[in-house]
């Protein structure tokens, strides 16, 4: 294990619709999630991940005895964090559901999340906008501040990597275009079809792009009436703000919900009154919001079809089996990555080591030039013990030149362990856990732009890290 | 040869049917085989052979086939069959032919081997018989393609609610296709039927209406009319559409087969007075198509 990183959450593989809804979290309260999770002392950083297929809460922990034993704790504090979220009695009542991952399979989860690899619709772009938003919010809440941030941001280039050296992102599935072909299943096309919008957000404005290619009209409906003009000003569609929907879903024959209400927006009464008034004409509703916007019991009635994202699943299978190849190459761009990734992140566990060496080292020579000062060497000028100043400097760095770079290929390829132990008795180096703050504070800083993963993406890195 | 003719004109005709219920079967169980071209084509030879076999049988009955009752199901199955290659293609239920092409084939098998029939007495002879005969035919045709459409639309709709979307779901015609087009087939059929039942209570003014056949045939003839009126006055008026309209579709048609089975089977007419109307001595086809003095049968 690199780094206690760990990663515990929902996803559309593990949970049903029903179950993640409870987990999910919109953008207003992302803050106070956050904040939840910050007030955790067992927490270093923490992001929160929700989207409609998966709901994580990404950790990196404190410095513990241990890294098992950091990622325990932080793991607990999380499930913690989480039951308090969704209102549970306890942390074993979020059930089965839920999953862990620790270490460096949780970095390999988040690069394959970020990648796409784990998604419902293989390669599909939407994620690597997701991720990107949880972690400007994670960012702006201050709990994303070092080494989880670069975790984060390194599965940004992964993915990128992935969209740019394999076909995953090609020809995508995306969920709006199972959308349509779904609704060519019950409509034939969509021809002379209005589409209805209700809600404006990302997804929308992608089921807007797939459905209104065919569309004979699009309507947007949503809560900010400005937004919804915006985007049906996008697709010469008309807008119209919530109260209308009932007027709106009269009109039109696809419906698209993706709003992030926490409570059903078309209910089962709304429907009977709509279908009246419709005289019986078949609506097809697709619900891609988590939670949902549609009341399940709408399906029940008659000509009325609603499928949320899970009902998707299925078309998507088949996508997903003709993608194999791609996904397999892939892997192999996320395997490299972490590769690089642990070797990296290693090192960082013999950054105090060689930190508190080079302090011992530096310490002693100062000393003993300092007291040399002050005796035989009093005549000196400034200029001369400025220059003995740089000499002791050059001294340290080439004397702990050679062992700080083999300790730390030592670290990259295995457990360097032994001689860190060895280094620690050699030379009588305090424990890191014995004086944890400063030096795991200076530690993390120096290691800063050492990253051999990512030469170019420090810069935006840091650069978003400010913002 | 004129019966042999007609014997292989019928095998024919039989093994077309065969083969496209075949074809729609194997294309809606396993996804395999061009449906959509074609099934249409098959069938439209199968309606070729069959409206060919019916003119050569009728030839040789010297028989109207239309002026009477000898081939009532028969033709209303070629009809069907020539309906659904006219509009099957237009109005996207190429599939509708998995049951069309069973019922032709069943109405072509049942015209020659089952019941035994009757030619219509002088007291019912007139021009309005093969008027009233050949509108309900044609209505019965066009209600035969609604109920697949509608039988269609059921099944369809039941993989849509389950949420059951890949495979056959996947080979079916879209719902909306499936609902629009058993309305049309149910909008031309019924003036038609409006029509055969008018005529038909007009000429049954002129019988002594005494047999039970007749009464229930009349009696199924309304309710039809009434279930099909019914189907399509609700939903104008109320949005009976997709499943609620299908069923009544079904029931509709069902009635309509049961008036036709009433002619097909009832015995209150005599054979032998069929027989000797029309018969020559070198002729062996009875009025029906039944052979008397052959084993050949058209």
């Amino acid at each position: 294990m690199s780094l206690p990183v760990v990663v515990i959450g929902v996803s559309h593989k593990t949970a049903p619709l029903d179950v993640r809804e409870r987990f999910a979290a919109g953008a207003e309260t992302l803050p106070e999630v956050l904040a939840r999770l910050m007030a955790k002392p067992e927490l270093e950083e923490a992001m929160f991940l929700s989207t409609c297929n998966r709901v994580e809460v990404i950790g990196l922990s404190k410095v513990g005895k241990t890294l098992e034993d950091s990622t325990r704790l932080a793991g607990r504090a999380i499930r913690e964090a989480l039951r308090d979220h969704v209102g549970a009695s306890s942390v074993e009542a979020l059930g089965s559901w839920v999953y862990e991952k620790s270490g460096d399979d949780a970095v390999r989860h988040i690069f394959r999340v970020a990648a796409s690899l784990d998604s419902m619709v293989l390669g599909e772009p939407q994620i690597l906008g997701q991720v990107k938003f949880a972690y400007d919010a994670a960012v702006a809440a201050g709990a994303l501040r070092n080494h989880l941030a670069r975790c984060v941001h390194r599965a940004f280039t992964v993915a990128k990597r992935v969209r740019s050296e394999t076909q995953l992102g090609a020809g995508i599935v995306s969920i709006s275009s199972v959308a349509v072909d779904l609704a060519t299943r019950i409509f034939g096309d969509l021809a002379g079809r209005t589409v209805l919008l209700v809600g404006a957000g990302e997804m929308a404005e992608q089921a807007a792009k797939s459905l209104g290619k065919n569309a004979q009209a699009i309507r947007v409906c949503n809560r900010s009436f400005e937004r919804a003009a915006i985007l049906a000003a996008t697709f010469g569609g008309t807008a119209a703000p919530l109260d209308k929907l009932e007027a709106e879903l009269v009109a039109s024959d696809v419906v698209v919900a993706s709003t992030s209400s926490k409570t059903f927006v078309i209910t089962r009464d709304l429907m009977k009154r709509v279908m009246k008034q419709r005289k019986g004409k078949t609506l097809f509703l697709i619900d891609i919001a988590v939670p949902r916007n549609v009341e399940p019991d709408v399906h029940n009635l008659d000509n009325v079809y609603v499928y949320n994202v899970d009902d998707l699943e299925q078309e998507v299978r088949e996508n997903m089996k003709a993608r194999q190849g791609e996904l397999a190459a892939a892997e192999v761009i996320v395997a490299a990555e972490l590769e690089a990734w642990t070797a990296w992140a290693r090192g960082l566990n013999v950054n105090p080591t060689v930190i508190a060496l080079r302090a011992r080292t530096r310490g002693v020579l100062v000393s003993e030039l300092e007291r040399s000062l002050g005796g035989r060497l009093k005549h000196l000028t400034e200029g001369d013990r400025a220059a003995l100043a740089q000499m002791v400097e050059s001294a340290t760095n080439k004397l702990l030149h050679a062992p700080t770079t083999r300790l730390k290929l030592a670290a990259s390829s295995s457990d360097a362990g032994d001689l860190v132990d060895a280094l620690h008795h050699l030379f009588d180096l305090p424990k890191p856990a014995e004086e944890p703050g400063e030096s795991e504070r200076d530690s993390r800083s120096s290691i800063k732009n050492e990253d051999p993963t990512g030469d170019e993406s420090d810069d935006s890195h840091d650069k978003r890290l400010a913002h | 040869m004129n019966e042999h003719l007609a014997n292989v004109l019928f095998a024919s005709t039989a093994a077309a049917y065969v083969a496209a219920f075949v074809l729609f079967l194997r294309f809606l169980v396993r996804g395999k085989g061009n449906v959509g071209k074609v099934g249409p084509r098959l069938m439209a030879f199968a309606a070729v052979l069959h409206a060919t076999h019916i003119c050569v049988a009728s030839l040789l009955l010297r028989v109207c086939p239309v002026g009477g009752i000898h081939f009532p199901m028969s033709v209303a199955t070629m009809l069907m069959a020539v309906a659904y290659v006219v509009a099957g293609k237009r109005w996207r239920v190429e599939v509708a032919g998995a049951f069309i092409a069973p019922l032709a084939l069943t109405s072509l098998m049942a015209s020659r081997f089952v019941g035994g029939g009757a030619e219509p007495g002088d007291g019912v002879k007139s021009l309005l018989l093969p008027l009233h005969v050949t509108l309900n035919l044609f209505g019965v045709a066009l209600f035969g393609l609604a109920f697949s459409a509608a039988a269609l639309y059921l099944v369809q709709e039941r993989f849509v609610k389950a949420k059951r979307i890949d495979g056959m779901s996947r080979r079916l015609p879209p719902l909306d296709a499936l609902d629009r087009a058993e309305h049309r087939f149910l909008l031309a059929g019924f003036p038609l039927l409006t029509f055969g039942i008018l005529t038909g209570t007009v000429w049954a003014r002129r019988v002594e209406m005494g047999g039970t056949s007749e009464i229930l045939r009349a009696v199924f003839g309304y309710v039809t009319w009434l279930v099909i009126a019914g189907v399509l006055f609700l939903r104008a008026a109320a949005g009976w559409r997709g499943r609620r309209a299908a069923y009544g579709t079904i029931a509709g048609f069902g009635f309509s087969v049961v008036v036709l089975l009433i002619y097909l089977l009832r015995k209150d007419a005599p054979r032998d007075v069929v027989t000797g109307n029309r018969a020559s001595s070198d002729d062996a086809y009875g009025p029906r198509g039944h052979v008397v003095s052959s084993t050949v049968r058209p």
